[in-house]
C-alpha cells in the first residue's frame, strides 16, 4: 500500500508541478514541493515507520489548521487518507477517499486508493464495504493489480455466500501465473459450495497437481487436494476421493485431515484393513488435532468391523483414558485464560516491536504457554489477529495518553512563565502606551510637513541651508537691518554695497543648492512618513497585544484544561475498550476450548457406549453358550472347590 | 447397562462428514494471507441419536452431549457483530487520539513559537549524487541553535522529496544572520564540509528559510544555498 501510495502521490505531484525533474528510472522522480510544511509532512511519511506515520499525520492536521498547505490541499487530503489507512483507521480513510477521489485525481491513483481500502476492509471483515470499494475502481489497473482486484472481489462475494457471482468473476479471470492457482482454487471451492462438484474437479485437480516451489504454493496444493477429496467423500464417491487425498503431503499442515479422509474412503469401500493404515499412522500424532482425536475412535471402529473385538475394546479404553487426560489439560488452559494470562503471554513477545498502530502488524510467534497448543488455529486465524491488533493498539494508545498527561504539566508551566514574562513587561508597555509618544511624533511630523511646504511656497532658500549658511544668512539679515537704519554716508553706502555682494554670493550658493536640498528633504520626509506608519502599526499591534494578553493567556489556560479533560475522558474510554477487547478475546478463546471439550466429551460418550455394547454383547454370548462343558477330570481324593471354567478362547 | 441398537457406521460416518463440512466451510478462500488448518467442527449427531446415547449412558451424558448443528452456526455471526462493534469503537478512539495529538502539537507551537516571532529553517536535498549528508549545524546571529545528525532513514526520506523542518525558534524584528554548516561525504566518498550564510530581515510574522543542497552536474559538485521564502 505504502509504496504504491508514495508513487501515486509523487506522480500526482509531478503531474501538477511545472518543473518536476526526471532522473534514473530506477529512482523515484523528484517533485517540486510548493509548501515547505507539506514537504515536512512528506519527510516523516517517507520514513515508513508507524511512529513517523503518526507524526506525519499529526503535523499534516496541524499545518492544515494553520493554513500552511494552501498550495497542496488536494495532495494533502489524499495523503491524509493514506495515512489514516496506514494507521488502521479505515473508516476515516474511506470518508476522505470518497471526497477526494474525484475525476480530477488521476485514475491510477484513484483506483489504487480504492483497491487498498478494499483490502483493509476485507481483512477487517467488512465484506460489503470491500465490495463497494472494488466496484468504484474505474477501468483496468496494471495486470498484477487487476488480477488481485478480481480475486479480492470473488473472495468478498464468497464470504457473503454469493457463489454464483463469484463463479462468474473467477470464470473470466485472467492474470499472472502467481495468482492463477488461487483463482482456480477459489473457483473450485465456489463450484463445490454451489453443488457443482463435477465442474469443480478439473480446477481443484489442476491446483492439486501443480508444481509448488514455495511453502505457500505447496500448502495451497495440499488444500486443493484435501478439499476435492472431502467433497467426493461427502458426495458419497469414496473411490474418487482417494486419489486427491493421496497427493497431500505427509509432512504438511493438512496431512492429518488427509489421513483421516483416506481412512474413511477405504472404510466406505469396505476395506477396513486398508483404513487402518492411515488411521493408525494418524493415531500416533498429537491428540490436539481434531482429526487425531477422531482416529482414536476410527481405529477401534475398524477393528470392530473386522471382528477383532479385543483390539477394538483395548483401543476404545485407550481412547477414553486419553480423552480424560486431554480434558484435564483443557480445563487447565481454560483456567489460565480466565485468569487473564493469555493476552499477556501473547503480547509480551511483541513489546519491542516498532509497529503499534498499524493494521499491517501480525502475530508471528506463539507464546510458550500451556494454552498456546490448543489455540494454534485460533491464534493464527484472521479474526483473532484482528482482535489482537485492536488490543495492541489500545495498549499503545494508553502509553501515548500517559505521555500526553505528563506533558500537561509542562504546558501549565509554559503558561505560567508566559504570564510572569508579561507581568514584567506590562508596566513598561503601559507606560509607553500611555505616554502618547506616537501622537507627539505625528504632530511633529505634521509640523515639519507644513514647514517644508511653506519653504517651498515661499522659496525660502536659506531655510534649507547648512547650519553655517543659515547663521551667515542670519548675520547678513541683521547687518542689513542695522544698515537700513543707519544714516546715509559714504562709508555706510560702501558697507551696503559690500553686504549686497556678500548676500548675493550667499543667496546664489543657497539658491543653487535649493532644488536638490528640497528634494532631499521631501524624500526624507517620505521616509519619515513610512517609518512613522510602521511605528503606528506596531503601536496598534502592541496595543492590541496588550489588550489580548489576559484573553490569550486565559485562552491558553482554557485550552490546557480542555485538553486535560479530553485526555482523562479518553483514558477512561481506553480502559473500558481494552477490557472489552480483552474479555472478548478471552471469551473467544474459551469458547474454542469449550468446543474442543465438547467434542472430546462426545467422543468419550461414543467410546464408552461402544465399550459398553461390546461388553454387553460378550456377556450375552457368554450366557448363551450351551451348558455342554468339557468334563472336569475327577481326581481321587481331591475336590476342586473353585468350580472355575477354563478361559474361553479370545474371539 | 441396557443395550441398544446403534448404527455405529452411520454415527462414525457423521463424524467424518462433520469434519468435511467444517473444512469446506473454512476452505473457501486462498487469496487471504496463508491460512492455517481449519479446526474440525464437533461431529454432527442427530437428536434421535443423542436421546439414545443419553438413555444408554445415563444422566452424566446430558452435559456432554454435543449441541445441535444449528448452534455453532449462530456463534460466528454473534462473534462477527462483537468484533465489528469493538472495531468501530476502537476506530473512534484512535481518531480521537489523533485529534488530541494534533491539538497538543498546535498548542505547544503556539505557546513556544508565536507566529509573530517564529522563524523556521527547512532543509531539502536534490538528487544527492554528489553529496551524502551526515549532519547540519545552524547558527543564528553567531549562536549555535541546532546540530542535527541524520539517520540513513531520514536521509532516504530527504532524497525521496521530503523537506525537513530542521529548526524552529523565535527572533526579534530586525536584521539577522543565518549560517549553516553541512557535513557529509562528497564526490569520491571524501569527507566534505561546506557552509552557507544569509542575512535576512525578520519582520512581523513567521519567517521561513530553506537550506537547499543541490547537485550541479556542470561542476560535478554539490551546491549549498539558503533561500528566503518571503
Amino acid at each position: 500500500m505504502r509504496a504504491l501510495l508514495t508513487l501515486g502521490l509523487l506522480a500526482l505531484l509531478a503531474g501538477g508541478a511545472a518543473d518536476a525533474r526526471r532522473h534514473d528510472p530506477e529512482k523515484l522522480p523528484l517533485t517540486h514541493v510548493r509548501d515547505l510544511h507539506y514537504g515536512d509532512v512528506l519527510f516523516y511519511f517517507f520514513q515508513n515507520t508507524e511512529e513517523t506515520d503518526l507524526t506525519a499525520l499529526t503535523r499534516l492536521l496541524a499545518y492544515d489548521h494553520w493554513g500552511r498547505l494552501s498550495h497542496s490541499e488536494d495532495d494533502a487530503l489524499l495523503l491524509e487518507g493514506g495515512l489514516y489507512l496506514e494507521l488502521g483507521m479505515h473508516n476515516r480513510a474511506g470518508e476522505i477517499f470518497q471526497s477526494v477521489l474525484t475525476n480530477d485525481v488521476p485514475t491510477g491513483v484513484r483506483n489504487k486508493a480504492w483497491f487498498y481500502l478494499a483490502q483493509v476492509w476485507y481483512a477487517r471483515g467488512y465484506m460489503d464495504r470491500a465490495e463497494g470499494a472494488l466496484r468504484k475502481i474505474n477501468g483496468r489497473m496494471s495486470p498484477d493489480l487487476e488480477a488481485q482486484r478480481e480475486l479480492l472481489l470473488a473472495n468478498a462475494l464468497m464470504r457473503q455466500n454469493r457463489f454464483d457471482e463469484a463463479i462468474t468473476v473467477l470464470s473470466n479471470w485472467r492474470g499472472p501465473d502467481l495468482w492463477s492457482a488461487y483463482a482456480r482454487f477459489n473457483l473450485g471451492v465456489a463450484l463445490v459450495r454451489n453443488k457443482r462438484l463435477g465442474d469443480a474437479d478439473p480446477f481443484l485437480s489442476a491446483v492439486g497437481t501443480m508444481m509448488a516451489p514455495s511453502a505457500e504454493t505447496a500448502a495451497l496444493r495440499d488444500r486443493a487436494n484435501l478439499a476435492l477429496g472431502f467433497a467426493y467423500l461427502q458426495a458419497g464417491e469414496p473411490g474418487r476421493a482417494r486419489a486427491p487425498l493421496e497427493r497431500v503431503r505427509l509432512n504438511g499442515p493438512y496431512s492429518s485431515k488427509a489421513l483421516l479422509g483416506m481412512g474413511w474412503a477405504d472404510a466406505a469401500l469396505g476395506d477396513y484393513q486398508g483404513a487402518l493404515t492411515p488411521w493408525m499412522a494418524l493415531r500416533e500424532r498429537n491428540l490436539l488435532d481434531s482429526a487425531v482425536q477422531e482416529s482414536y475412535l476410527a481405529v477401534p471402529y475398524a477393528f470392530g468391523k473386522m471382528n477383532a473385538n479385543a483390539q477394538a475394546a483395548s483401543y476404545y479404553e485407550s481412547a477414553v483414558n486419553s480423552f480424560d487426560a486431554e480434558n484435564t489439560r483443557l480445563d487447565g488452559a481454560i483456567a489460565a485464560i480466565e485468569r487473564g494470562d493469555m493476552l499477556e503471554h501473547v503480547l509480551s513477545q511483541e513489546r519491542n516491536a516498532e509497529d503499534r498502530f498499524g493494521w499491517a502488524w501480525q502475530l508471528k510467534t506463539l507464546p510458550d504457554a500451556p494454552e498456546s497448543r490448543y489455540l494454534y488455529t485460533l491464534l493464527a486465524g484472521n479474526d483473532f489477529q484482528e482482535g489482537l491488533k485492536n488490543f495492541r493498539t489500545l495498549v499503545a494508545m494508553g502509553g501515548t495518553l500517559e505521555r500526553h498527561a505528563d506533558d500537561m504539566g509542562a504546558f501549565e508551566d509554559m503558561i505560567e512563565t508566559r504570564e510572569r514574562a508579561y507581568a514584567e513587561r506590562l508596566p513598561r508597555a503601559d507606560a509607553l502606551l500611555n505616554s502618547g509618544a506616537v501622537q507627539q511624533l505625528q504632530q511633529r511630523k505634521v509640523a515639519l510637513d507644513n514647514r517644508l511646504r511653506a519653504i517651498e511656497a515661499q522659496h525660502e532658500v536659506a531655510a534649507l541651508g547648512t547650519a553655517e549658511e543659515r547663521e551667515q544668512w542670519g548675520r547678513i539679515q541683521r547687518i542689513e537691518t542695522a544698515l537700513a537704519a543707519a544714516p546715509d554716508s559714504p562709508d555706510n553706502a560702501e558697507l551696503r554695497t559690500r553686504l549686497a555682494l556678500v548676500k548675493g554670493v550667499l543667496f546664489f550658493r543657497l539658491n543653487d543648492a535649493y532644488g536638490a536640498r528640497l528634494w532631499q528633504e521631501q524624500r526624507e520626509l517620505k521616509d519619515l512618513n513610512l517609518a512613522l506608519q510602521e511605528t503606528q502599526s506596531r503601536w496598534i499591534r502592541v496595543e492590541r497585544a496588550r489588550k489580548n494578553v489576559p484573553a490569550n493567556n486565559g485562552e491558553f489556560a482554557h485550552r490546557v484544561v480542555a485538553l486535560q479533560q479530553r485526555i482523562d475522558s479518553l483514558e477512561g474510554r481506553l480502559v473500558a475498550a481494552e477490557q472489552k477487547q480483552r474479555t472478548y478475546l478471552a471469551h473467544v478463546a474459551v469458547e474454542e476450548l469449550e468446543r474442543q471439550k465438547e467434542r472430546l466429551a462426545t467422543y468419550q460418550i461414543q467410546a464408552r457406549f461402544e465399550l459398553g455394547t461390546m461388553y454387553d454383547r460378550a456377556a450375552r454370548e457368554q450366557a448363551a453358550r450351551p451348558a455342554a462343558k468339557p468334563p472336569v477330570p475327577v481326581q481321587k481324593g481331591a475336590e476342586d472347590e473353585s468350580g472355575s471354567e477354563p478361559p474361553e478362547a479370545p474371539q | 447397562m441396557s443395550h441398544m441398537l446403534f448404527a455405529r457406521s452411520r454415527l462414525l460416518r457423521r463424524l467424518g462428514a462433520g469434519v468435511l463440512a467444517a473444512f469446506l466451510a473454512s476452505a473457501v478462500l486462498a487469496a487471504d494471507p496463508p491460512a492455517t488448518p481449519a479446526g474440525a467442527a464437533p461431529p454432527v449427531v442427530s437428536p434421535a441419536q443423542r436421546e439414545k446415547i443419553e438413555k444408554a449412558v445415563g444422566a452424566g451424558a446430558q452435559a456432554l452431549a454435543p449441541a445441535p448443528a444449528a448452534a455453532p452456526a449462530a456463534a460466528p455471526a454473534e462473534a462477527a457483530t462483537d468484533t465489528r462493534g469493538l472495531d468501530q469503537e476502537i476506530q473512534g478512539l484512535k481518531k480521537d487520539v489523533v485529534d488530541l495529538n494534533r491539538d497538543l502539537f498546535v498548542l505547544e507551537e503556539e505557546l513556544l513559537f508565536p507566529a509573530n516571532t517564529q522563524v523556521a529553517v527547512f532543509l531539502s536535498v536534490d538528487i544527492g549524487d554528489f553529496f551524502a549528508l551526515d549532519s547540519v549545524q545552524l547558527k543564528i546571529d553567531q549562536k549555535e541553535v541546532i546540530n542535527y545528525l541524520y539517520t540513513p532513514r531520514e536521509v532516504d526520506a530527504l532524497l525521496k522529496g521530503g523537506v525537513q523542518r530542521l529548526y524552529v525558534g523565535n527572533l526579534k524584528v530586525g536584521p539577522h544572520e543565518l549560517v549553516a554548516f553541512f557535513n557529509g561525504k562528497g564526490p569520491s566518498d571524501r569527507a566534505y564540509k561546506r557552509g552557507a550564510s544569509l542575512r535576512f530581515e525578520k519582520g512581523v510574522g513567521a519567517k521561513y528559510l530553506e537550506l537547499k543542497i543541490a547537485d550541479r552536474q556542470r561542476k560535478l559538485q554539490p551546491e549549498f544555498e539558503i533561500h528566503d521564502w518571503e
